[in-house]
Formats: C-alpha cells, sequence, structure tokens
C-alpha cells in the first residue's frame, strides 16, 4: 500500500473527537458557524478561562486543541500553520502571545491543553461549560484536595504509604540479616579461629541512622552479628545504599 | 368462573399476601420488626413527653452568614437549622459543633440555646468529622452483615472499636455460627454491593437515648449487646444511647453522619477469625474502607487503600478485646442532657 497512514497526518488530539460536528444553524449558514467558532477560539486564547453554553463550548475545545497541537508541533515557521493561526485568532495580537506564551507553556505537556468543566445550569436556560487553558494564572476551580493532609482520603493514603516504606525496610532488613548470617557462615568455615576474635562494630553512618530510626528491628539484627570481615561489610553497605536511593 | 374469579381476588387480597409474607418472614426480619416497634414507641414517647413548646436561640457561625435563629427546645435539631439556612448547607454538614466544644449528632435536639457551628469534610482540620465517618461506616456495616447471610447461619452482632481511621479500615467483630469461614472474593464482593445498595436507600442515622430496661428489651436476642449495656448505662448516666439507621438499631456513643447518602465509595475488604474465648461460637472481625461521596478519589489510589484494608487491624490486644465494654464506655465522652446532669457545657 502506497498510501500514507492517515493517523499520522494530523496530530492526535487528547481529548475525546466528536464523532459528528455541531451544525450550529443559523441563516447565515456553515460559514457563520465557523465564525462563532473563530469568536469563541480567540476569546479562549485571550482570557484563558470563559464560561458559555455548553455546546459552544464542546465544539470550539476541539478547535482550540487542534491549532494549539499544530502550533506546538510545527513552530511559527511553518506557512500552513501561520495561515490557521490567521484564520482562528480574530486578534491578530493574540498570534504572537499563541506562539511566545502557549507553545512554549505546553511544549512538555502529556495532557491535552484545555480544561472543560460543567457550570451551574441557571434556570430557566441551558446547560454551560466552562473552558479554560491549562495554566492560566486564576485560582484553581476545583477544591484542593493535595495540600490539606488531614482530609480523610489523605490520612489513609499517608498511612498506607508508611506501612508499604516499613515492609519495605523490613524486607530490606531481612536480607541484609541473611547476607550477612551466610558470609560470616563462610568466613568461620574458611578461616580459623583467629577470624572468630575480628569483632567488627554495626555500620555507622547516615542512611543506617534514619533506618535505626525506621525500623529497630533491623539495627537489633545488625548488632546481633558482629563476626564479619571489613569487604563483606562494604559491600552490603554499598548494596544498601543502593537499595535505599531507590527508593 | 366466577368461582375460578372468586379465588382470584382471594389470592391477590391483601389478608392473603400477609400471610404468606409472615410465613416467609424469618426469625431475623421478625427480631428486626419488634426492635423497631419499641424504638418508634419510646421515640413517639419521648416527643409527647416535652410537652410545652419552649423557644431557644440558636447561633449559627459560618458559610454562608452568621445567623441568630429561633428554634424549638428539646425538638429542633442542627439539622432542622441547616434546612434553614440552605440545601447546600443541609446536604454537606457532617456533624455539628455545639458552643465550640461539644459535637452533636444532626438528627439530636438541641437541649439550649447555643452557638452552632456545622462541620463537614473539607474543613481545615477535619479529624472529628473523619473519626464520625469512619464510625458510621462501622455502625452500617453491622447494618449490611446482620442482613447478608442465610437463616441457618446465626449472626451475632458484638461490637465495633472507636473509630481509628489511620488503621486503614474500620472495623465490625461479629460472633457467626461457622466454623474457619474464609471469604471469597466474590463473598466479599457480594458484601459491598449490599453495602451500597443499603447507603442507596438514603436513610437518615435517627438517634435516641433510652433507658437500660429499653435498651435491653430491643436487644434481648443479643447475648453480647445484652452483657454491655449495664455497663455502659452506668458510665452514662443510665442512658444508652441508639442510632438507627433504616429497619438497623445499634448501640454506639456517636455522633454519626446524618444520612447515608454521605457514603460514597465502599469495599468490604476481608473478613478474618479472630483468636478469642468469648462463647457461643468463633467472632469474625469484618473490615472496610470508604471514603464520602464529597472526595473523590482515582481507582488506582483507592487501590492501594482497598489492599491496605486487607490487612488485620490488630492495634487492640487481646485483653483489650475482652473488656470491649469499656471501649465502649470509653468512647461516650459526652454526659446527656436527658439524664438531668451536671458539668454540661451548656451549663458552664
Amino acid at each position: 500500500m502506497n498510501q500514507a497512514e492517515v493517523t499520522k497526518l494530523v496530530s492526535q488530539l487528547r481529548i475525546k473527537v466528536n464523532s459528528r460536528l455541531r451544525k450550529f444553524r443559523n441563516p447565515k449558514g456553515p460559514e457563520e458557524r465557523l465564525n462563532k467558532l473563530r469568536k469563541t477560539v480567540t476569546a479562549l486564547i485571550k482570557h484563558e478561562r470563559i464560561e458559555l453554553n455548553y455546546p459552544r463550548a464542546d465544539e470550539a475545545r476541539m478547535y482550540a486543541e487542534r491549532l494549539l497541537s499544530d502550533a506546538i508541533r510545527y513552530g511559527d515557521c511553518h506557512k500552513t500553520t501561520m495561515e490557521m493561526a490567521d484564520y482562528w485568532i480574530i486578534e491578530k495580537q493574540l498570534v504572537h502571545k499563541l506562539f511566545k506564551v502557549l507553545v512554549p507553556r505546553y511544549e512538555n505537556f502529556t495532557t491535552s491543553y484545555t480544561r472543560m468543566l460543567p457550570a451551574p445550569r441557571p434556570y430557566p436556560g441551558y446547560a454551560k461549560a466552562i473552558l479554560e487553558l491549562k495554566g492560566n494564572p486564576y485560582p484553581s476551580l476545583l477544591p484542593d484536595t493535595h495540600t490539606n493532609r488531614n482530609l480523610i482520603h489523605n490520612v489513609l493514603l499517608d498511612e498506607a504509604k508508611k506501612a508499604y516504606r516499613l515492609q519495605k525496610y523490613k524486607e530490606i532488613a531481612d536480607k541484609v540479616d541473611n547476607a550477612v548470617k551466610t558470609e560470616a557462615q563462610a568466613a568461620v568455615t574458611q578461616v580459623d579461629a583467629k577470624s572468630e576474635n575480628i569483632e567488627v562494630a554495626a555500620p555507622q553512618d547516615k542512611s543506617q541512622s534514619e533506618k535505626t530510626a525506621v525500623a529497630p528491628k533491623q539495627a537489633a539484627s545488625q548488632e546481633n552479628v558482629q563476626v564479619e570481615t571489613p569487604d563483606v561489610k562494604g559491600s552490603l553497605q554499598k548494596e544498601l545504599n543502593g537499595e535505599v536511593k531507590e527508593k | 368462573m366466577n368461582s375460578i374469579r372468586k379465588q382470584f381476588t382471594c389470592m391477590s387480597s391483601k389478608r392473603y399476601i400477609k400471610a404468606i409474607s409472615n410465613r416467609c418472614l424469618s426469625a431475623l426480619a421478625e427480631d428486626s420488626k419488634r426492635q423497631n416497634d419499641i424504638f418508634d414507641a419510646e421515640q413517639k414517647r419521648q416527643k409527647e413527653a416535652v410537652g410545652r413548646i419552649e423557644k431557644i436561640e440558636v447561633q449559627y457561625e459560618g458559610i454562608p452568614a452568621n445567623e441568630t435563629l429561633i428554634m424549638n427546645r428539646f425538638l429542633s435539631t442542627p439539622y432542622d437549622c441547616a434546612k434553614h439556612l440552605g440545601d447546600k448547607v443541609k446536604d454537606k454538614s457532617v456533624v455539628a459543633l455545639l458552643n465550640g466544644d461539644t459535637l452533636w449528632h444532626m438528627h439530636r435536639p438541641l437541649p439550649t440555646s447555643c452557638k452552632l457551628e456545622l462541620l463537614h469534610y473539607h474543613m481545615p482540620n477535619p479529624s472529628a468529622v473523619n473519626k464520625t465517618f469512619w464510625r458510621s461506616c462501622s455502625f452500617l456495616l453491622g447494618a449490611v452483615i446482620l442482613d447478608a447471610f442465610k437463616d441457618d447461619v446465626d449472626v451475632q452482632l458484638h461490637s465495633f472499636p472507636s473509630p481509628n481511621v489511620k488503621s486503614g479500615s474500620f472495623v465490625y467483630d461479629v460472633q457467626l455460627s461457622l466454623d474457619d469461614w474464609k471469604p471469597t472474593v466474590p463473598e466479599l464482593k457480594v458484601l459491598s454491593i449490599n453495602m451500597i445498595k443499603f447507603c442507596q436507600k438514603e436513610h437518615h442515622l435517627e438517634c435516641l437515648d433510652v433507658s437500660k430496661d429499653i435498651a435491653l428489651e430491643i436487644f434481648k436476642n443479643n447475648p453480647h449487646k445484652t452483657q454491655q449495656i449495664p455497663d455502659i448505662a452506668e458510665h452514662n448516666g443510665d442512658k444508652i444511647t441508639l442510632y438507627k439507621a433504616g429497619p438497623h438499631i445499634d448501640i454506639s456513643k456517636g455522633p454519626m453522619i446524618p444520612n447515608t447518602r454521605h457514603m460514597g465509595r465502599i469495599t468490604v475488604s476481608n473478613v478474618i477469625k479472630l483468636d478469642t474465648d468469648i462463647p457461643g461460637g468463633p467472632i469474625y472481625r469484618f473490615q472496610g474502607v470508604a471514603l464520602p461521596a464529597a472526595i473523590t478519589l482515582n481507582h488506582f489510589a483507592y487501590s492501594i487503600l482497598e489492599e491496605r484494608a486487607r490487612n488485620l487491624v490488630s492495634n487492640l490486644t487481646k485483653k483489650q478485646f475482652f473488656t470491649v465494654q469499656s471501649w465502649v464506655v470509653s468512647e461516650i465522652r459526652f454526659p446527656h442532657f436527658f439524664s438531668g446532669t451536671r458539668n454540661f457545657l451548656f451549663g458552664k
């Protein structure tokens, strides 16, 4: 097949694209539909957060996303992209904002660039929505459930984290304990009674002191095993530090 | 034809249905009905005993604005106050705080003029609210367990310890006539679904102070509760605080959430057999985890909580387990007004 893959010709949007476009029927025909959407897209880029009727917001969001993703993908030296920017942005000074402010802001995004939230429905009236560009300077619309660690889910999650860490430290301690034991046994069998007199103090080091605070059992187990050769101790310490870093 | 019609009408008559349903009613349902009748009668009696209605002044502090409400003594509840303040306040308040220091169940009548604050899940420091929620979860879990088993399994609710959110799961200890039952995953799912369905019925959680005798009458078929009641009454001015959700009645210090609608995600995570000497059969510890509907959490984070809730909550030693009455008592912090009490915070 010599056909190009159609999906790769257009940058994939990170929002759900409606299978059928809304008509926004009006006396001036389909061109007026696009004019309405141009207004909305321009307003979105200008104000960064707008409240409007739900269908218009949903429709305009797709065009805004497409414009932003093209601007990021091709940059401001690409003729077609510039033409599209020229078409969709009615106030031309905003073209500079698109390429100089928004493109750098969204370059490394892995999610969509816009956010749409349902707004309270007026009575009588149609459903409303709030459409905003992510990373705008306004205060967040959603309640902040992350910073307050006293909220019930945060309390539960923090405790789960603590329990997980404790378990991991215990695993590491057991591992070290086993390794020390086997090495010590090997050393005892290899070397004569001479090696039994070598007493090495429990390794003391920053990471070690941290761990003793968390898992006292580990410290106890380390103190029990006092017979070990310096080489073994060094390698174990390295291993231990590496694992702690991973955590 | 006529005779058939006659027979048919006879069959569809209310009496016939009643007769069938009566026959089908298990001992459990009968017991529940009996308990409810006693509870309702006592509730009605207490309402009538109020007599002449006196007015009290409730000073509300908080959102949307500070207000002074004129309410009825011994009749109006914090929930009634919240209704005056709007739907939003009514729906999100979990528990009332009177005079800045007494937690008060939302459906418990107010005894005197007081300052009122309504607490919710998103406060800067919601530890009291979290505890209230956790306690209610235990209570509702009890309701679900009592209803979940077939008739051939004898279920006796024992008690639930004071709520500890940090333990990762809420708990109910239940005596079952099953030896060494280990629940399968589908069984746990069924329990979770039952609990969700129970909560979807949007029962109000009612609160009632009753005398020792009435409490004993209500729980006469439950040997554990019967044993606990005298001890609790002794430490609580001869009163027992009962909570009721739908048909289920249980003893608790309270306060609880106002409505089962507050429950969001719910999982009954594990059932573990406990090693105790309590006579009558093995005791199983039912554990679960839940979040309020007001707090949403993504499924991955919630799965971590579910995973943790599978571990046995064993912060209680065996010795403590036997003195179960003492925790129930230690839970009872505030003396109740109806017992004509002393250092009640309003009296100060």
